[in-house]
């Protein structure tokens, strides 16, 4: 069973002469356990399916399904609360709290769901994403590649569905860059996690298992296996 | 960590700068409204405490009362205290002097305004209280303590011992007729025909609901109106609504403007953070929980800002008590003012500060519960919401090279801050004004008073002076005396014959005569038509003409220059009761200007056969200057033209008199003795041995002996007056402090903006133009809203002020100006500190902060 399904979403934003179409009946649905790059032109709608994705925005149509629930079903509260526990977030500008240390920042979902995290789980994660001496850091004492760890730290912390990232490695350079696309795919395999990331990088395509192809909204290809070719 | 709820600390604590600018924001509140209502409370019981001891403390009165109703009373379960006082007959002890012993019962000299200096209360019918003033006249020449005989109260004689001494009448001394006051029993009350009862209601009793009936009780009913208003529980419905409104819009202002000062400081902070906010919606955060952190942070900052503020409004009305009566209030000590700690203040303080708090907080968590996570990760900076609104006119700040249009687009963009930023302005420039002009008005009808309560004594040889021939009073006692220590100055009493000013027809106020139904008559000399008033007609010696100056309104009130230009001092404001109302109102007689004519005439009835009716004695005079009320005496007339004049002018007029009048108006002004002030604080003692000592030299010498009285008075006048100015320095202080406050808010979330204008070649002088230009136009805009708003509601108080007491309303400039200035002044100054400290700081630093 597919743990994302995207049904005909449609997006306009605005009315009348300044109506624009970011996304035109999409549809696809995605595996457990599969690293998907959504591709395409500034502008072509990426970052707009990423929120739909992710359920931060609403769909002008369409349906979006995340683990068999419809998530523009759910009220605004118990989306907040599927958000938290089924989806991590990874973004372009890190996105950090800057009040909170790097074990802080990630273990924040938790934190939100009133839970004790997996003292355990969270070291290991630090461990695995090279933080162990910089736990008790704060945002701005780290770098940025630091920084986009930390993010994804945090977006792995709850153990999601699926993890959405949008240009995770666009304000990095390339080594910090392959770091954080080397992260990703650990979780992956590791976790056997759901990655859906968008980018302009054409080596962040070359990673993937699976390339979405977006032009002016619409899905214009879907290309399986290009890591492989 | 063990919740997310501890980021509200962490927020709180890693932008210390910010937390502590918002605390500050909610302590400057707090202190603002309980120093307010701390003072507030004390001009009432101050106002209170003065017409208890002036009027006695009793609610309601009845005279001609007969045991009957003595009984009624007695047994009536609303009332708390019942006392009877009955009138002896009056007993003459020489030509001169004449005193009445009077029987008053145990209550009776609690509520009736009686006041011991020394001794105590009779406790027997055979004790006795009598003033000072009258021990050197009685029968034996008694001491306190001693014995003496008089006419009882039951016309008998008897002898009694003097328990105590009464503070001296000026109005006995002056009709040369005491009052003595000995115990009556209750059982002997309850048996007389005829006496006055002084009653007060019990605790709790609502008294304005009860009156009516006791009212209807008797014709000779009569309520003690003056005390009852402080109560607020005035007989007129009319002052009772009145004054609710006015301290209702009163706490209702400092209220509102308390909460909108502390939602301004926790607004700006939760604007600044909206992103933080989105961002942590994306994590899956619901609406409550952004709320609830929102909410924690406003908690802490509560918890911390409202003590820390009750103390500062308490330390700093203190504080300019202490500074005020330390620096030239010497009369006064730090012990005779109650300023003290009312509860209900300072829990009304708190719940104030709370309520504000919350609701501050609370909007600004709704706004930032519902902030779409989209906008949050889309968004490079912050996401309020910027106008696109095109302005038709360019601003004025264009003009000031890049550093002016950058502040105008500021200010433009981003017109919601701009708005936050400039309503702390607008909120402490009304405050200010409205203050100031309430308080000025509320102590000019409840308080103020001129140079005649610094007069202690008054020294008066009668028969002398009448022949008109040569006066005890010369310029060497005077000199003499003036410079006894302790003496302020020493002011010549003249003989003031009757006069009558006539004023030109056009210049009477054709109000006064619409409302008050007063017609003068008209008389006419030559082509003149004149109306014929009675003037309160004075002459004044050099002294009193200095002390005149203070009241200038226009004009002079230099002796020879009026000499010189044939001129007179008027006062033309008068307070006089209106037709159809019982409230006086204060208004102008005449609209004379200096250098206007009018005539002084004497009275054409003078005279049993009116022989002048006639031909008129009148000279014309010039109006040399107008006082704004008289310096002596009472401060208004009622329907009299004050008229102010030298003795030469005086004499240009006895010249004309026929020689069967000259009795009247003796060719010379003529001195009847004078009045001497005493300086603050002094010791009026030895100052009373020496005028004693002097008037046993002068024939029918007596002094009129007001020491004790004037020291109350004087005393209660400064303490208004320290009261008034510590009440308008707090607002003024806690205003400024707001100002900086939120001036330096605004500049500190704007560091990053700061750190790339910088960045991107800006240099630090025109970095500091900018910020300076919009703290400038700040000020400009906040002080005139804060004007226009200040003025209305200043005028709004007018009109209930006016239900009170009839006056013309006067624009508060003194108060505005201040204001303005000082809103201006201080948003510019407040810029420079955080500027210079910017400058300084590290760039990177400043572009990292994420904000």
């Amino acid at each position: 069973m597919n743990v994302i399904e995207a049904a005909g979403l449609s997006k306009i934003y605005g009315k009348g002469s300044t109506r624009v179409e970011a996304l035109r009946d999409v549809s696809f649905g995605v595996a457990q356990g599969e690293f998907v790059a959504i591709v395409g032109a500034s502008g072509s709608g990426k970052s707009t399916l990423l929120h739909l994705l992710g359920g931060l925005d609403r769909p002008t149509s369409g349906e979006v399904y995340i683990d068999g629930e419809n998530l523009y079903a759910l009220k605004e509260k118990e989306r907040a609360v599927f958000r938290r526990r089924k989806i991590g977030f990874i973004f372009q500008s890190f996105n950090l709290i800057p009040v909170l240390n790097v074990e802080e920042n990630i273990q924040l979902p938790l934190l939100l769901d009133h839970r004790q995290p997996d003292k355990g789980y969270i070291r290991d994660l630090i461990a695995t994403l090279g933080l162990d001496n910089r736990r008790k850091h704060l945002p701005s004492e780290l770098s940025g590649g630091q920084q986009q760890r930390v993010a994804i730290g945090r977006a792995l912390a709850y153990k999601p569905a699926i993890v959405l990232a949008d240009e995770p490695t666009g304000n990095l350079d390339s080594a910090n860059g392959r770091e954080v696309l080397e992260l990703l795919k650990l979780a992956v395999r590791q976790y056997h996690q759901t990655v859906i990331v968008i980018s302009h990088d054409m080596n962040v395509a070359a990673e993937a298992d699976r390339v979405l192809r977006l032009q002016d909204g619409r899905l214009v290809s879907d290309t399986r296996g290009v890591s492989r070719v | 960590m063990k919740s997310y709820t501890s980021l509200a600390g962490r927020y709180l604590k890693e932008q210390r700068k910010r937390s502590i600018l918002t605390v500050v924001g909610i302590v400057l509140s707090v202190a603002l409204i309980s120093a307010l209502g701390t003072m507030g409370q004390s001009i009432q019981d101050n106002l209170l405490q003065r017409a208890i001891y002036e009027n006695g403390s009793y609610h309601f009165a009845y005279s001609e009362a007969d045991s009957k109703l003595y009984g009624e009373m007695k047994n009536n379960a609303l009332l708390d205290r019942v006392g009877a006082i009955h009138d002896g007959p009056k007993t003459k002890l020489d030509d001169t002097f004449s005193i009445q012993v009077n029987e008053a019962s145990e209550e009776a000299f609690g509520l009736v305004p009686l006041h011991l200096q020394e001794g105590q209360w009779p406790q027997s019918p055979d004790e006795i209280v009598v003033e000072k003033w009258i021990l050197p006249y009685l029968p034996g020449a008694p001491k306190p303590g001693g014995e003496t005989e008089l006419t009882g109260p039951d016309g008998k004689p008897h002898r009694y011992r003097i328990s105590g001494i009464l503070i001296n009448s000026a109005a006995d001394q002056h009709s040369a007729s005491s009052s003595a006051y000995t115990l009556m029993r209750a059982e002997k009350a309850a048996s007389l025909p005829e006496m006055t009862l002084f009653m007060t209601f019990r605790p709790g009793v609502d008294i304005s609901d009860h009156l009516p009936e006791f009212q209807s009780k008797s014709e000779t009913f009569s309520a003690n109106n003056r005390v009852l208003s402080y109560m607020g529980e005035s007989t007129n419905d009319n002052t009772n609504k009145a004054l609710t409104v006015i301290f209702g819009t009163l706490i209702g202002l400092v209220v509102l403007s308390t909460a909108a000062v502390i939602y301004n400081a926790f607004h700006i902070s939760v604007l600044e953070r909206i992103r933080q906010f989105g961002l942590l919606r994306t994590l899956g955060a619901t609406p409550r929980q952004i709320r609830n952190l929102v909410l924690r942070e406003a908690t802490t900052l509560a918890l911390i800002g409202i003590p820390i503020g009750l103390l500062c409004g308490w330390g700093a009305l203190w504080l300019v008590i202490w500074l005020m009566v330390a620096n030239g209030f010497q009369i006064l000590q730090m012990e005779s003012f109650q300023l003290q700690w009312h509860n209900w203040i300072m829990g009304g303080s708190v719940a104030v500060g709370l309520v504000s708090v919350y609701l501050a907080a609370w909007l600004p968590a709704r706004k930032a519960s519902r902030v779409s996570p989209v906008e949050a990760v889309k968004g490079a900076g912050s996401i309020v919401q910027e106008s696109v609104r095109r302005s038709r006119f360019p601003s004025l700040l264009q003009g000031f090279g890049i550093g002016g249009k950058m502040a105008a687009k500021n200010i433009r963009r981003n017109r919601t801050k701009f708005r936050i930023t400039t309503f702390s302005v607008v909120v402490s420039v009304t405050l200010f004004i409205v203050f100031h002009y309430f308080i000025r008005e509320m102590f000019e009808m409840t308080a103020a008073s001129n140079e005649e309560d610094r007069i202690a004594f008054s020294v008066y040889g009668y028969e002398m002076s009448q022949n008109g021939t040569k006066s005890f009073v010369t310029n060497d006692m005077l000199k003499k005396i003036a410079a006894l220590p302790g003496v302020d100055d020493v002011y010549s009493i003249y003989q003031t014959p009757l006069v009558n000013a006539w004023i030109p027809s056009a210049k009477i106020n054709p109000d006064f005569s619409e409302l008050t139904g007063i017609n003068f008559e008209t008389v006419t000399q030559g082509s003149e038509s004149y109306q014929e008033a009675s003037a309160y007609f004075k002459l004044y010696d050099a002294a009193r003409f200095r002390e005149a100056e203070r009241y200038l309104v226009s004009g002079t009130t230099d002796p020879q220059k009026l000499d010189q230009d044939n001129a007179v001092v008027i006062v033309q404001t008068v307070k006089t009761g209106l037709r159809d109302s019982e409230k006086p109102a204060i208004m102008e007689l005449s609209r004379l200007k200096v250098g206007d004519k009018l005539k002084l005439a004497v009275p054409d009835d003078y005279g049993a056969e009116k022989p002048r009716a006639k031909e008129r004695i009148a000279i014309e005079v010039t109006v040399g200057g107008i006082l704004s009320q008289n310096p002596f005496d009472a401060r208004y007339q009622r329907t009299d033209l004050s008229v102010i004049a030298t003795e030469g002018i005086y004499e240009k007029l006895a010249k004309l008199v026929p020689k069967e009048l000259q009795a009247d108006y003796p060719a010379r002004a003529s001195l009847i003795g004078f009045d001497v002030a005493l300086a603050d604080g002094a010791d009026a003692e030895p100052v009373r041995e020496q005028l004693n000592v002097l008037a046993r030299t002068i024939p029918n010498g007596r002094v009129i002996d007001v020491a004790a009285n004037q020291k109350e008075a004087r005393q209660f006048t400064l303490q208004m007056q320290i009261f008034v100015y510590g009440f308008l320095t707090v607002i003024g202080l806690i205003g400024s402090l707001n100002i900086i406050n939120t001036v330096q808010t605004n500049l500190l979330l704007r560091r990053r903006e700061f750190g790339l204008l910088q960045a991107v070649g800006m240099t630090g002088g025109q970095l500091k133009r900018m910020a300076t230009l919009e703290g400038v136009w700040m000020g400009l805009i906040g002080g005139f809203w804060g004007l226009v708003a200040g003025t209305a509601i200043s005028y709004f108080l007018y009109l209930q002020l006016d239900e009170l007491q009839g006056m013309p309303f006067q624009f508060p400039w003194l108060g505005a100006l201040v204001a303005c200035v000082f809103a201006f002044g201080v948003g510019l100054l407040s810029v420079q500190g955080p500027l210079r400290r910017m400058a300084k700081a590290n760039l990177i630093d400043e572009l990292r902060e994420d904000g």
